[in-house]
């Protein structure tokens, strides 16, 4: 009873918040605008034909999640930063002191809300590519769709995790992206193949999108379940470091 | 009855009508809100220190084993230099005209658009030394080139339709290329002046055919299939004027690659009765694109340097919404531009010193680094922080960070959030970035002309001539814009978002 009083003031905290409605409208609608125009831009010239085209389109119609989780990390960053902004955590944790209760019940909160909203955008992304290309419906494709709903919701958690150890909003997104977005682009960059290949398997971003893949397995660095499982390391991981401090500091 | 006159007090008023104080005193209130606050300073010097430290990481992570040795043009570029050359030894001045019939594909793989047949004239056998020559491609028209690095266009007609005349006349130093399509009224291409022919040159007709590569790209990754290219060039009505040896014309392979090696055809000359030319040969004469750019690898930092200073341009202005001094600021200078002016200045200035400073110093010692690990001279000439390409690129990575800071000002003036702030301009700047890697190649291209990723162009040490066929990849560092083209479209996402931030911030209530 305790557990559904504090998830319930989670919930009321999170869905009260225009913002919060804001930002997922925002993580739906760029995921299926971003996807239909990646598909849209498959043209002749770079697939002559069916067979001599080597393009994954279910992973080609998901490249939207690689902007809207963007827009996830703010949203779990926010949702403990504006707290510490406002001064509202303290009222927070003199009605609950359980810590681990608090942050363990807005990861909740956070977590459903984003696998909804997440849901919302990768199906309406797999029903308007379908509408443009031929996407095949198979196991493979079950998975991406899945696993592109888990990244979106793990990048939320670390935004959380992030916000609860610095404590501050700006801080949490510039570290949030920087890990997401930087280490890719300098791993693309290295000129050393061994780096390439260590930073595409270990960095949260490359290895979590490596779930979309429907073709080509075997030319991944990590394959689809233990790249997602690196992305959820890193959450999750951080998300325990985050609380061992909430619960060590004062508010 | 007398009433005692009151006497009203006039309201205390400054001396200083608070619209006409100085843009002075407004730079030094906005600079003394900057450095007060500790943990900006922090940050500030934290991504000066990341900048460095990845800069050398990234270097220290590159490295190259000797490869083949390098042909270095006349300019200090290393270039490609191989062709069938059938020549003769020219003392002195002289004149050498030809026909070209025909120019057709020999390696099946289809005639790339600069394939090359013409006349040249050319310092000596060697590879690398001067020359300048007239020559007829399939897909660019008649061309004058010179030096490796320069190229002149002529009339655009088309050898398949019609034989091509061309002529090229030497006095001194000086070189003159004609073009006729009858033989009789000859038309200039150029006049040119080549420096280190001396006085015996080697004249005469030469075929270059380059390498073809197509390039699939897909989420699966890139794999690209290179021909080797060979082709025939047919001339007729040699004529050379001058003095020169008796012993007729001469077949060389310039710069022959390895007969042993995977490409390695040699080149043939054959003599018809009716004084018919025919030419196959392979190779190019052109400057070589696909040595790594050391310029660029030295500058692996800016990308997480560009964060640190997005995050301080967004609070600058987002943490004075938040904690209410923004009303301050307006009460004590109502003229919201100027403080929207004071405030761009203050941080462009802070941003661009402290980048300056730390792409310099991350330059230089990934320079280091990279001649340890093995780009050495003359395939990777020393580069001087002084001149061009390195000092374009410290000093562009060094306003490229401070036009982030900017952008994520102005940005942070019309959202007056930094959650906001931060995710906008971070996935404006690098999102592009990522995506082009993977996206399908016109798109890709696409996203690093429109989008402000586009300015990272300005990094670039190697020149893309464009006599030279070259899939542009962005994984391979290149974006299809020059370097200043590039950092322009920076400057206009810049100079769009703060005429937002000017129209909202006089139309908003604090």
């Amino acid at each position: 009873m305790r557990w559904l009083g504090s998830l319930h003031a989670e919930w009321t905290k999170l869905r009260t918040l225009p913002s919060t409605w804001w930002l997922l409208a925002a993580t739906v609608a760029l995921t299926v605008a971003m996807g239909a125009a990646a598909v849209s831009s498959l043209t002749t010239r770079v697939c002559p034909t069916p067979a001599a085209c080597h393009e994954d389109t279910v992973k080609l119609a998901l490249t939207g999640v690689q902007l809207s989780q963007a827009i996830c990390l703010v949203l779990g960053a926010l949702s403990m930063g504006a707290e510490y902004a406002t001064g509202t955590i303290r009222t927070t944790l003199t009605a609950m002191p359980g810590r681990w209760r608090v942050l363990a019940s807005k990861a909740a909160a956070l977590s459903l809300l984003t696998a909804v909203a997440g849901a919302l955008a990768v199906l309406s992304t797999l029903a308007v590519a379908r509408l443009i290309l031929p996407t095949p419906m198979d196991g493979a494709t079950l998975r991406a769709a899945a696993g592109s709903v888990l990244i979106l919701v793990l990048v939320t958690l670390l935004g959380l995790s992030l916000a609860t150890l610095l404590r501050d909003t700006g801080g949490a997104i510039t570290l949030g992206l920087g890990l997401l977005y930087v280490v890719p682009v300098l791993s693309h960059l290295f000129n050393s193949p061994t780096w390439q290949h260590r930073l595409q398997r270990w960095a949260p971003m490359p290895a979590g999108l490596s779930i979309q893949a429907t073709t080509n397995l075997g030319r991944l660095a990590i394959g689809p379940w233990p790249g997602l499982g690196v992305l959820a390391a890193y959450a999750v991981g951080l998300l325990g470091v985050g609380g061992v401090w909430f619960r060590l500091r004062d508010a | 009855m007398t009433t005692a006159p009151t006497r009203t007090v006039p309201p205390y008023r400054s001396a200083l009508h608070p619209a006409h104080a100085g843009f002075g005193r407004l730079l030094r209130a906005e600079w003394t809100k900057f450095w007060t606050v500790r943990a900006w300073l922090l940050v500030l010097a934290v991504a000066a220190v990341v900048t460095m430290v990845i800069c050398q990481l990234g270097a220290n992570g590159s490295s190259v084993s000797g490869g083949p040795p390098v042909v270095v043009g006349p300019g200090g570029e290393v270039v490609n230099d191989s062709f069938r050359f059938t020549h003769r030894a020219l003392t002195g001045d002289g004149t050498i005209s030809t026909r070209v019939t025909g120019l057709t594909d020999r390696s099946g793989k289809g005639l790339g658009p600069w394939t090359k047949a013409g006349i040249v004239v050319k310092s000596s056998l060697k590879p690398g030394s001067p020359y300048a020559a007239v020559m007829a491609t399939p897909g660019h028209g008649v061309r004058m080139q010179w030096n490796f690095t320069h190229d002149k266009a002529g009339p655009s007609s088309d050898l398949a339709k019609a034989p091509q005349w061309l002529r090229l006349k030497r006095l001194g130093e000086k070189l003159t290329g004609y073009t006729s399509v009858d033989g009789q009224n000859w038309t200039q291409l150029g006049e040119v002046r080549v420096g280190g022919l001396g006085r015996t040159v080697q004249v005469g007709l030469f075929v270059a055919a380059p390498v073809r590569e197509v390039v699939h790209r897909s989420f699966g990754g890139t794999s690209s299939l290179a021909g080797s290219g060979q082709a025939t060039g047919t001339f007729d009505h040699l004529t050379l004027q001058g003095k020169s040896t008796d012993g007729g014309w001469a077949g060389t392979d310039v710069g022959a690659p390895d007969p042993n090696g995977p490409n390695g055809q040699p080149g043939t000359t054959t003599v018809s009765p009716s004084a018919t030319y025919t030419l196959t040969g392979q190779g190019d004469i052109a400057p070589d694109e696909t040595s790594p750019d050391i310029v660029q690898m030295s500058f692996q930092g800016v990308f997480m340097g560009l964060l640190f200073m997005a995050a301080l341009g967004t609070l600058f202005v987002t943490s004075e919404y938040k904690r209410g001094l923004i009303r301050t600021t307006f009460t004590a200078t109502p003229s919201r531009l100027k403080v929207l002016a004071a405030k761009a200045t203050v941080i462009a200035a802070i941003t661009f010193t402290t980048g300056l400073l730390a792409t310099a110093i991350g330059f230089t010692l990934a320079q280091k680094t990279l001649r340890s690990n093995g780009f050495r001279p003359p395939e990777f000439p020393d580069l001087s922080l002084l001149e061009n390409p390195a000092l374009r690129a410290v000093v562009g990575s060094a306003v490229l960070l401070s036009l982030v800071a900017v952008l994520a000002l102005a940005v942070g003036v019309v959202l007056r959030s930094s959650a906001g702030t931060i995710a906008t301009v971070v996935v404006l700047v690098i999102l592009p970035q990522i995506l082009s890697f993977a996206l399908p190649l016109p798109v890709a291209q696409w996203f690093l002309r429109a989008t402000p990723a586009a300015a990272f162009a300005i990094q670039q040490g190697l020149t893309y001539y464009p006599q030279v066929q070259h899939n542009c990849l962005p994984e391979a560092g290149c974006y299809p814009l020059t370097p200043y083209h590039g950092l322009t479209v920076l400057v206009a996402y810049t100079a769009a978002a703060l005429l937002l931030a000017a129209w909202t911030v006089r139309r908003r209530d604090a």
